[in-house]
């Protein structure tokens, strides 16, 4: 992590710090510097305090805050603690499908509808049972518009 | 109560993925404005009402402030959480009441446009 320019995640995205105030630039600090020193329980409910408080004071709304760079770095942060702790695992692609269906989609049928997934082998991955095959997930996705990239694997440490 | 492992009949048993946590922070966050967190983990067991046998598990323990009138929605989430987390049922206490929040097959996604 480039400590003042950018922060990339557990999924290999990168955010932008340029942009943040002098005041969301201390915020990362404190939330920061908590992470390195605390357990996963006593940040999880450190950071959603903080930035909550923080831009609550700026009155912004609950959606918005969830959009900001600092949220999503704050949480990040509380998953690579939970990583560190061995309570939790990376993201990986059927996470992304889960997400990517959860959000895009009203059901499960209707995105097997449009990629041709069967709803049947749709849930064996989604419960973790089976994997798709590279070329059918590539398939299944392109249908709808996705892609599959590769990304650098980031280190699990909260600091 | 949300196990830290998915439900080894209805999945594979392994840890969640840090996406699964992420978004029920997110839920949590947007429809009631935060949670806490209890110290520590829960351990227990209870009977898995499929396969009979005892289940050892730990669980974190989830508080959050709701008003009546948005019990419901509570209820809403944690049925979603349930797939999220591949559970057949989340463990629930209102002001000392416990209930079980089940799956509900194929619900409609609020997230979805």
């Amino acid at each position: 992590m480039n400590r003042t320019q950018e922060h990339l995640d557990l999924k290999g995205r990168s955010h932008s710090l340029a942009d943040l105030d002098a005041g969301e630039r201390a915020l990362v600090q404190e939330l920061t510097d908590y992470a390195g020193c605390h357990g996963w329980n006593d940040y999880s409910n450190f950071w959603m305090a903080k930035v909550g408080e923080f831009y609550g004071k700026r009155g912004l709304g609950r959606r918005e805050v969830l959009r900001t760079v600092v949220y999503r770095l704050a949480q990040d942060l509380d998953s690579r603690l939970a990583i560190s702790e061995g309570l939790a695992r990376p993201p990986d692609y059927r996470d992304d499908l889960a997400d990517l269906i959860r959000t895009r989609f009203r059901t499960r049928r209707e995105f097997c509808e449009a990629t041709g997934v069967s709803e049947d082998m749709l849930s064996h991955v989604l419960a973790k049972r089976k994997h798709l095959a590279i070329d059918t997930l590539t398939e299944a996705l392109g249908r709808i518009g996705y892609t599959l990239h590769i990304a650098p694997l980031p280190e699990a440490k909260a600091s | 109560m949300i196990p830290t492992h998915r439900d080894a009949n209805l999945s594979d048993g392994e840890l969640h993925s840090t996406e699964a946590w992420q978004w029920l922070d997110d839920e949590l966050y947007a429809r009631f404005d935060g949670r806490t967190i209890a110290p520590g983990l829960y351990e227990g067991f209870y009977r898995d009402p499929d396969t009979k046998g005892r289940v050892p598990d730990q669980s974190r323990r989830y508080i959050v402030a709701v008003r009546q009138s948005g019990v419901g929605d509570l209820r809403a989430v944690l049925a979603l959480a349930c797939g999220v987390f591949q559970q057949k049922c989340i463990y629930l206490s209102i002001a000392g009441q416990v209930e079980f929040i089940e799956a509900k097959p194929d619900e409609s996604n609020p997230g979805a446009p």
